[in-house]
Order: C-alpha cells, then structure tokens, then sequence
C-alpha cells in the first residue's frame, strides 16, 4: 500500500531577492495510512506553512508532493480543491464553524459540496454528531457551544466525507486541559485510525506525544525526527 | 449554500432590513415617478378622451392639443358639416389662462364652449350648471377649493371676473387643469372671429363608419387635420412621454444606482466580516463559483425581497398621494412593475461582483489564524 502523503525535498520561499524568506527548507516525509504524526516546534518556524503545503493550500517553490502516489505539482487550483474535499479533512485552532449554521448543518455543509444531499445526508450529519456525544447540541448555532463542544463538531466536520488524511492544527490550543484530554481521546480512538485514516497534528501541547506513532521537529524551516521520540 | 445565503442573511437581521428596504425604496422611487407621468398622461387626455366625439378636426399640421396651437375659419367647418354621415360638428377655442383669486393663481387650460351645444363642455358636472354665458365659468371642484372658492363666488379670469356656475370633476392634475367659459367671450379675448374655433368635435351619425367617414373628410378638408380619438389622444401623451422621458430616465438611472449602492455595500461588508469562513471554506475545498453563488443568492434574494416590499410600497404610496392630492393621479402599470425584474437582476448581479471578487482572491490559509 503506497503512502497517503509523500513530501519530497520541499520548500517553500516566500517574496523575492534579499526579502526572500525561507519558511519551509527541504522537507521530505511520508505518511502512511494510519498513522499520527506530530510535527512540533518553536513558534514562526515554518509548520503552519508546511500544514498548508500537505493540506493543498500552498504550493512549494520547489520539490515534490504526492497524494496516494500522484504527483500534486501541476494540479490546477479546482483540482486542489476537489482533492482536499474527498481526501483531505481540516482541524482549526479557531474551530471555523460557520456562524449562521447550527452543528448540524456545519457538518452538513461539506457533504453537500462533495455531491451528498438531501435527507441522507442530514441524517449522516446527525449521526456523526451522536458519534461524538453531541447528540442534544446538533441544533445549536455555534455560539451556543463551548469551545469542546465547538472543536467536535469541526471534528464531525472533517470526518464527515470519510478522508484518508486530517491535518490539525492546534487542535486543542484555545481547550482547557480537560477538554483538551478528551478531544485527544478522539484523535487516539475515535477518528478511525483504526480503519487506516492518518493524521497530521501540529501543536504545542506535549501531551499529544503520547497518541502519537512518530514525532517531527521543525525549526527555522527544517524538519527533523522529534529526538528520535516515537509512540503506538 | 443557498441555505447558507439565506441563514447569513436571516442571522443578521439588521442588515437584511438595511438591503431590503434601499431595494424597496429604489423600486419605489421608480415606480411613484413613472405612476406621477403615467397619471398626468391620464389627466392631460381626459379631455380628448371624455367627449363623446370620434373625430376631431384640427388645424393643418396640428396634431396635438397639449403645447400647440390651432386655428379653424368658420366656412371650413361649415364646409365639413355638409359631408355626409355626419350628425353634428362642435368648434370649441382653446387657450390657457391664469385663474386667480386673491393671492391664489392657477394656471390651466381654458375652453370656450357654446351654451347651445350639447358636447365640448364638462362632462362631469357635481353642482351647479354648464353652458357658461358671458363672465360664467365652470372650474373642477378641486380647483375651487385650491382657490378658496365655491359656487356662486367668483374667479378672475383674463383681467375680467367670472362667476362660478359649475363645478366639476376630473378636470383638475397637474399643469392640466381645465376651466369652461363662453366661447363668444373667449373668442374676443383671443381676437378671433366667434364662430372660429381652435378643435372641432365631430359625431357621426347612427351607424356611420368612424374609419371611413375620417378618411372621407381628410381628403375632403384638405386645410384641416383630422384625427380619431383614440388616436389624436396617443397623440398628445407621445407628446408627453417625449416630454418627460429624460426626466424618467434619470430618475431611474439614479434609483438603480441608489439598489446598486444598497445591495452592493449592506453584501460586501457582510462578506469582509465573513471573510474568515468564506475562507475555511475554501480550504475546505469549496471552489470559488461555489462561493460566488452564496454571495450572488444574498444579493438576489435581499432584491427579490426588496422588489416585494417596493412595489407593495409603491401602491400605498400612490394611493396616500392621490388621497392626499387629488390632483396628482398616481398610476404604476403592474406591466412596468414586472419590467424592472430583469433590470434589478441585473443590478443585483453587478452588485455581487465585487464581494464575489474579494472572496475569489481570498487567501484559503486565512483559516490556520488562530
């Protein structure tokens, strides 16, 4: 079975000349299905960047991206974007929720993009939510919900068209340290690692090292193994 | 995402009234200004159209009764009374007049009518007489109390006093305001002879083909124009139209500005503020046509509330002014109301082009900012 994601010699350059700045400097890793990766470092050392480049969002100045084996590079920005919809789900520091949209709907909305509506998809939007223990908040606004609350729905949210990889990031940044071990739970059962679907995580929080089968360490633009750290 | 337009519209109420009723007062400043022509279009026909005559005879080259002026001799209308199939010809003079009283002054349009003929006069009498004598007048009854006036008192009319005689009705709109006097008197005021006139009504008899009978006289009365009702009435609101249709034009033009302004603004602003979501969006792979109908489906369902609201808006307004006013006939066509549905769509779509510019150049990566 081929990698979900393969990063070969990236880097990304932001501006030009002497203002050119280097954020991401040849980074290479691959990940295979299943498997967390925790990429950590300093802040301003380039793992946002890097996020966005695995996550489709940005492309590198230079080295190779692959999804399944297919080569990313040349991709046009719909085929980007048709990508991260079926294969790609996104975790926010800030949640993201839509604020017009009640839970249920937040995670409605992106069944609909990928093609899915009607009641089938209203009722796969309910049942991920139940999943998650939101059962009796699926019709709260966002505003109604607690950061926990908010942070599992964007949770249904990025399962809910069944994608081989969930980039987050910071996942648990704006959580208290108790809400922040249950979503961790999450990530470790919950999130269908189980059934083969990858994580990328980029935070802070140390605790995640313990979920975590591989650590990354990023700083000034290179990425390294985390000290050898590794963890199933 | 029509669901999410229509939620990011309802979430914020505030705003939606603010988009909706700038539509709705566009749309009315449209509708009340075309309804204020078409009414006075109305008005300034009523004449032509209420006397019971289908041909009038006009001067050569005449061919309006509004802002023209015509001459008929005597012996021409003696000429056309002896074509056959006619059953009577009524001469009237027409000329336009100040009708004061005190500090009061009105000017309309003052008709010299015979006291023995049976048409040319008001043709809805409220109280009093017509067939003014010498220093007799007929005045609308609106037009009486404009002035302070009644029945019996008296108005000035060319230097000289008329007693009001009659009061009628539907003879009163704006800048075509009708008053009746006796035609001898009107004829030496005008100094012109008193069997002249300046239009000729002509009724036929039983049974007569109108169409062929004006035919007939056009090629008998060579030095005359003569036209059917119908037509010699789209005459003068042609007249009219080309009158006002700058004005129109204008006005409309600064009301679709005034909706543009309106949607373009109220939905920009709500898309900067949801800049952030639009965003997260994008990155979670909704493309930018997709975005572009959520903001395209804001702005038009703000219209096509706007365009419900304005034209409810617009017939109370017409009928509070015609209430209030009686002499300003408010009259908006449901056909013209329907024929500015593909304008404000177009308006609407003009108006979402630069949010859906701002979100097409939206960076997706505005959704990592904690």
């Amino acid at each position: 079975m081929s990698a979900i994601l393969e990063m070969e010699s990236v880097s990304k350059t932001y501006g030009k000349g002497h203002a050119a700045v280097q954020a991401v400097d040849q980074a290479s890793m691959k990940i295979e299905p299943g498997e967390i990766v925790l990429i950590m470092g300093p802040s301003g050392s380039g793992k946002t960047t890097l996020l966005s480049m695995a996550g489709l969002l940005l492309k590198p100045t230079q080295g190779r991206l692959l999804i399944n084996g297919e080569v990313i590079n040349g991709k046009s920005q719909r085929q980007m974007a048709d990508l991260r919809l079926r294969t790609l789900g996104f975790i926010f520091q800030a949640y993201n929720l839509l604020s017009a949209l009640n839970a249920r709907e937040n995670v409605e909305i992106v069944l609909n993009m990928a093609g899915n509506g009607g009641k089938a998809a209203s009722t796969y939007a309910a049942e991920l939510l139940d999943k998650l223990g939101l059962g009796s908040r699926k019709h709260h606004l966002p505003a109604d919900l607690s950061g926990g609350e908010k942070q599992r729905v964007a949770i249904a949210r990025a399962l809910a068209n069944d994608p081989q990889l969930i980039l987050a990031d910071e996942p648990t940044g704006n959580l208290d340290s108790k809400t922040s071990e249950e979503v961790m739970e999450l990530f470790c059962h919950g999130m269908g690692r189980e059934q083969g679907r990858s994580m990328i995580i980029v935070t802070h929080n140390p605790a995640f090292e313990r979920i975590a089968d591989r650590v990354l360490w990023l700083e000034d633009g290179h990425l390294t193994n985390g000290n050898g750290r590794t963890n199933h | 995402m029509l669901k999410l337009a229509w939620r990011n519209l309802t979430n914020e109420p505030t705003r939606m009234a603010i988009s909706v009723t700038g539509i709705a007062l566009a749309l009315v400043l449209i509708l009340v200004i075309a309804g204020i022509f078409a009414g006075s279009e109305e008005f300034a026909v009523a004449y032509i159209k209420n006397e019971p005559a289908p041909i009038w005879l006009m001067q050569s080259g005449v061919a309006n009764m509004h802002m023209s002026s015509s001459y008929i001799a005597p012996e021409l209308i003696i000429e056309a009374e002896q074509i056959e199939g006619i059953k009577d010809i009524t001469g009237v003079l027409y000329t336009g007049g100040n009708l004061e009283s005190g500090e009061d002054s009105i000017l309309g349009y003052i008709i010299g009518v015979n006291p023995q003929a049976e048409i040319g006069g008001p043709w809805k009498l409220v109280e009093g007489r017509q067939n003014p004598q010498r220093g007799e007048i007929v005045i609308d009854a609106e037009l009486a109390k404009r002035l302070g006036v009644e029945l019996g008192d008296e108005v000035n009319l060319f230097n000289t006093a008329h007693k009001i005689i009659g009061l009628s009705r539907g003879n009163f709109g704006i800048g075509s305001s009708l008053a009746f006097i006796n035609k001898q008197a009107l004829s030496e005021w005008m100094a012109v002879p008193p069997d002249a006139s300046s239009f000729a009504l002509v009724r036929p008899d039983v049974g007569i083909d109108v169409d062929a009978l004006a035919a007939r006289m056009q090629s008998e009365l060579p030095d005359l124009n003569v036209m059917q009702q119908a037509e010699f009435a789209a005459s003068d609101i042609d007249l009219i139209r080309q009158m006002g249709v700058d004005i129109i034009r204008a006005m409309n033009l600064i009301a679709y500005i005034v909706g543009l302004l309106v949607i373009g603004l109220t939905i920009y602003t709500a898309t900067l503020e949801r800049s952030r979501e639009y965003g997260m969006l994008k990155a979670l792979g909704a493309n930018n046509s997709r975005l572009a109908v959520v903001v395209l489906s804001q702005a038009l369902i703000s219209a096509a509330l706007g365009t419900l609201l304005g034209a409810g808006l617009a017939y109370g307004v017409a009928d509070l002014i015609t209430r209030i006013s009686p002499d300003m006939l408010i009259l908006i066509d449901p056909e013209y109301v329907l024929n500015q549905i593909p304008i404000l769509t177009l308006v609407t779509g003009i108006a979402a082009l630069l949010p859906a510019s701002r979100i097409a150049n939206l960076d997706p990566m505005i959704a990592f900012k904690a």
